[in-house]
């Protein structure tokens, strides 16, 4: 009895308990959104298997070698002769360079703390990172695996490749006087070869990521700090660095436009001034909502003082804890329940989570804008993004920054502060060798593979489609916007068609992106431009050709839908949406369009029409694991008959040509994991050669600047 | 025979110079193979400043100006001060790369830690040492601050805290002493070192490993060790692949600094035999011209001449 009565009463303190601690509705629609939840689709706990296999291997410390064959380069190849090691002896493509030995004694002592020095909380052992190191690129480019590993241990059975902390371990061994230590070694080898050939980083930077101070001993902030607060204590000792922000893109949203046509030399182009699109339009007369995502605090009107360091929004790219966040309606203010203390005493690099809180939530919510970023690359798996779900890279280890300036380039916006490509790591001709299993024959495919690069950008066949892992918006119709009582439906991957405030959407998963040539320029439509009703206004459009040199095939999203153009004065119109008078509180069109356009400057005839209108989308990220890429067949209708790599090649040395050139994207595969790519699986003509302005396959009529010495028609009839 | 003043000058002198004759100066009795050294490679060095920083952090030396980062440091020379025992200094050579960019030089300036320390001899009150492992150290509790180590230093190196009216004391290089004291410990400098410029080990060994390195290199290494015979030795030795001159690191005498004054010193002084000597002969000479005073009559004298 006594039992049941403590059983029964501990079960009403826990039900109560459960009931005081269920949020409040209420609160919950203010609360910051929690950070991301490391984990892959599945659920199961996030990992990076290649980094993690990579850094295990970062681990071992083999075996000392006392002695090796001292042997002049001439005589080991004398020695060697066609034994010489070659791409085929690459145990590991990537590589990192953090053995224990370079934190081991003598250099345990750099690990100890001490005060005074201009690094407090960073031990001066852990000022720069350990080395992303790409093996097999390295071996492909230097050709030669004796110019790094330079001598052989003096046993019979030891490898002709034996590591480098086999031989090299502690610094200043009495026995070795003469041989350096592991990171003495790492250092000559590199930078001596580096400055030698006059190619890649001879600078710290260039090869470790450098880590910053424990800035929770550096930040003196009161408890609840305000945003301003924690701006001017950053600017205490950072007030150059504000400088460099001062005239940057993600401050200004506007800057210098390199490769927008006809505006090469202008410095005044982006969101802030001139650039229009076809999801919420414009930033002119929407401000607060927009500069959510401004790395600044409190840009609500055109009045912004950009020259005010103090309302720079340090913490929306260094905030490490993964909290922090900015409302979405209050001109970039962050949510007030937020440790800001907190956060600013553990601010250290960015990662994809504060870059992708506003770059992968682009036009409302995620996956709308970019059809490659979204809140998956969070934590992807590797099958989505190799680079960032295989190896944990961050956005800023591709998109290098110098005095933050990012670099990369868009088709979405015009401003560039540098470009990036995937050629600046894998080179020219990426395609060097195939290792695992089964991938024997394919090394035979690299000479033609090197040779596309030329007509390619990699995404063509490395990204084969886009939006892989979570659809993304294809076609926005503002006209039908207005309707609140218009039932939303779902489509079939989940997600909405309708939005009373927006008008009617379509949604893409694992598209199969437009393939046009890209020479790296774009024309851009501006706010103001002439349009022609009558045609579909092209808003962002690659520029290129076939018979421009410059000019490769590129995937895009095309971004399709209907919005608000004059009717009398035939341009576009800035709407006014958010805001107590705007669209989205009063729903009435013509005020919202009248607010806009003054606050654009512009003149309003007073009538209004719909256009149709299409926004290319570079497509990058993404990329699938090399052997998951575009296989021949998939493009080149003419190797799926009978014949294919023997159209030309007689000596087959029993390598099964049909089976090397079908394999390529498995899109069997994709679709068994549920993705929709089910009307891919097949597929031959993945490129459209004819669109592209070719006259066929040119494995049947020859390539667009050479034409097959041999070409013959009947070869085509075959199939 | 008459004695005077300067005549009696003239005999000290020579008696010194005789004793001197075939003993050298007595400084180097704690200097021996096994004491340590560092090896600087200037042809290895790429001036990242590293052993600054770990210099600094080791030393627990205030704060830097600037970064350690800052390679515009670089634009002008600079030399070790109180808050930096050590500095990288870059000098351009005559050699131009392929694209005709003059190659940078740079080389590490801090306490040579000569065998025969100047400082230390200069040192009236002993508060620098050069100790059994080889580095020169300095006691700040038996300095007065009379700062001569900093001008017999032949290579400009001690420095002192001005800015520090109570307890300013001369600052250098300490070679990390306590660290190398201990088993397998490094100086900071040579610890950091990405490249190992710095070779850390006996003296006698980095002589071994500079005279291979540069002899294995005849047409890039400036055949030489600097610091092999430099004012006596140094623990500290430099090898070049640009002349010395252009580093910085002048010519100096290979006799020890002190040789001169510590001959004379410690030969004058050495059994107490020249005071004793001085005081004999001053009682000869006085013996010899005052027998009266000798007889003990000196009074009278002086009454008469005073009558």
């Amino acid at each position: 009895m006594k039992k049941t009565f403590i059983l029964l009463m501990l079960s009403a303190f826990i039900l109560l308990a459960a009931l005081a601690s269920a949020p409040d509705p209420a609160k919950v629609a203010e609360a910051p959104p929690p950070p991301p939840k490391k984990v892959f689709e599945d659920g199961s706990p996030w990992k990076a298997v290649d980094q993690e296999a990579a850094m295990e291997r970062a681990r071992q410390v083999p075996e000392f070698v006392k002695t090796v064959l001292k042997e002049s380069p001439a005589e080991r190849k004398m020695r060697l002769g066609e034994k010489m090691p070659t791409l085929a002896d690459v145990p590991y493509r990537y590589m990192i360079i953090d053995s224990p030995i370079l934190k081991s004694p003598p250099f345990d002592f750099l690990s100890q703390e001490s005060a005074g020095s201009s690094f407090p909380g960073l031990k001066i052992g852990d000022i720069y990172g350990p080395v992303r190191f790409m093996h097999l690129k390295h071996a492909a480019v230097v050709k030669d695996c004796t110019k790094c590993h330079h001598y052989k241990p003096d046993q019979p059975d030891a490898s002709e490749t034996t590591e480098c902390s086999a031989c090299h371990q502690k610094p200043f061994d009495p026995e070795f006087p003469e041989r350096p230590g592991l990171k003495a070694a790492y250092h000559q080898q590199c930078m001596g070869c580096h400055q030698k050939e006059n190619k890649g980083p001879t600078d710290c930077t260039g090869c470790h990521a450098k880590n910053p101070p424990d800035h929770s001993v550096l930040v003196k902030l009161p408890d609840h700090p305000d945003p301003l607060m924690v701006t001017k204590e950053c600017l205490r000792c950072h007030d150059h660095t504000a400088n460099d922000m001062l005239t940057s893109a993600h401050w200004l949203w506007r800057g210098p436009s390199p490769y927008t046509v006809g505006a090469e030399k202008r410095v005044d182009m982006g969101k802030a001034t001139n650039t229009i699109n076809n999801f919420c339009v414009a930033l002119t007369s929407n401000w607060p909502r927009c500069t959510s995502c401004h790395a600044g605090y409190g840009w609500k009107d055109a009045n912004f003082d950009f020259s005010d360091k103090t309302r720079m929004d340090c913490l929306i790219c260094h905030d490490t804890t993964l909290t922090y966040a900015k409302v979405p309606t209050e001109a970039g203010m962050p949510y007030p329940q937020l440790d800001l203390k907190k956060i600013a005493q553990s601010v250290g690099k960015p990662s994809r989570k504060t870059c992708g809180d506003c770059h992968f939530q682009g036009g409302g919510g995620d996956a709308v804008k970019h059809g490659d970023m979204n809140g998956i690359l969070y934590y992807p798996s590797r099958n989505c993004d190799v680079h960032m779900g295989g190896m944990d890279f961050q956005c800023h280890e591709c998109h290098k920054t110098r005095n933050h300036k990012i670099s990369g380039r868009s088709l979405s916006l015009p401003v560039a502060e540098g470009s990036r490509s995937c050629q600046d790591c894998h080179t020219d001709s990426p395609h060097k060798f195939h290792t695992g299993e089964g991938h024997e024959d394919h090394n035979l495919l690299n000479h033609h593979l090197n040779r596309h690069t030329e007509h390619l950008h990699c995404q063509t066949c490395h990204s084969p489609v886009y939006a892989k892992c979570k659809p993304s918006k294809s076609w926005w119709d503002w006209s039908k916007a207005g309707d609140k009582k218009r039932k939303v439906q779902k489509d079939k991957y989940g997600m909405p068609d309708y939005s009373w405030q927006k008008g009617e959407f379509q949604w893409k998963e694992s598209a199969k992106p437009e393939y046009l040539w890209y020479n790296g320029k774009v024309s851009r439509h501006l706010i103001g431009d002439k349009i022609n009703p009558e045609e579909t206004v092209r808003l962002t459009f690659p520029n290129g050709g076939i018979a421009d040199p410059e000019s490769r095939i590129y995937p895009f999203k095309s971004m399709r839908g209907k919005q608000m153009a004059d009717a009398g004065n035939h341009i576009l119109i800035v709407p006014h949406l958010y805001g107590p008078e705007g669209y989205w509180k009063t729903l009435d069109w013509d005020s919202a369009f009248e607010k806009g356009m003054k606050a654009a400057g512009l003149d309003y005839s007073g009538k209004y029409e719909w256009v149709e209108t299409v926004m290319y989308w570079g497509l990058t990220h993404e990329t699938i694991p090399a052997k998951n890429a575009l296989g021949c067949v998939q493009c080149h209708s003419a190797l799926k008959g009978e014949k294919t790599c023997n159209r030309c090649h007689q000596d087959n040395r029993n390598v099964n040509f049909k089976k090397l050139a079908e394999k390529g994207t498995d899109f069997e595969f994709m679709a068994s994991q549920g993705r929709d790519v089910s009307h891919l699986v097949g597929q031959s003509d993945y490129l459209n050669f004819e669109a592209l302005g070719y006259k066929g396959d040119p494995i049947i009529y020859g390539g667009r600047f050479k034409k097959l010495p041999l070409g013959n028609e009947t070869a085509g009839m075959e199939n | 025979m008459q004695i005077t003043r300067r005549s009696l000058f003239k005999i000290m002198g020579a008696a010194g110079g005789l004793s001197a004759i075939g003993s050298r100066a007595a400084a180097a009795e704690n200097t021996s193979d096994d004491d340590y050294g560092c090896l600087a490679d200037v042809g290895r060095c790429i001036g990242c400043r590293k052993c600054e920083m770990a210099c600094s952090k080791v030393n627990a030396l205030p704060p830097a100006q600037t970064s350690f980062e800052d390679m515009t440091v670089f634009d002008r020379n600079r030399r070790p001060d109180e808050a930096a025992f050590t500095v990288v200094n870059r000098y351009f050579s005559s050699r131009a790369d392929e694209r005709g960019q003059p190659v940078p030089a740079y080389i590490k300036v801090q306490c040579m830690h000569c065998l025969h320390p100047a400082c230390a001899s200069a040192c009236i009150t002993g508060a620098l040492k050069k100790q059994e492992n080889g580095a020169v150290t300095y006691n700040p509790s038996r300095c007065i601050g009379c700062r001569y180590c900093m001008i017999a230093c032949p290579f400009q190196i001690p420095a002192y805290e001005f800015s520090d009216p109570l307890t300013p004391r001369v600052r250098k290089c300490t070679f990390c002493f306590e660290n190398i004291s201990k088993q397998g410990g490094l100086p900071g400098c040579a610890a950091i070192c990405p490249v190992e410029a710095l070779t850390f080990g006996t003296r006698s060994e980095l002589l071994k490993i500079a005279h291979q390195r540069i002899s294995e290199a005849p047409l890039e290494y400036v055949q030489k060790v600097y610091g092999e015979h430099e004012v006596g030795g140094t623990s500290w030795l430099y090898i070049s692949k640009v002349p010395f001159e252009k580093l910085g690191l002048y010519p100096l005498p290979e006799k020890e600094i002190p040789h001169l004054t510590e001959t004379i010193q410690h030969s004058i002084f050495a059994y107490m035999w020249a005071p004793i000597t001085l005081f004999g002969i001053l009682a000869g000479a006085m013996r010899f011209f005052n027998p009266q005073q000798m007889s003990g009559k000196p009074s009278q004298i002086q009454t008469e001449k005073e009558v």
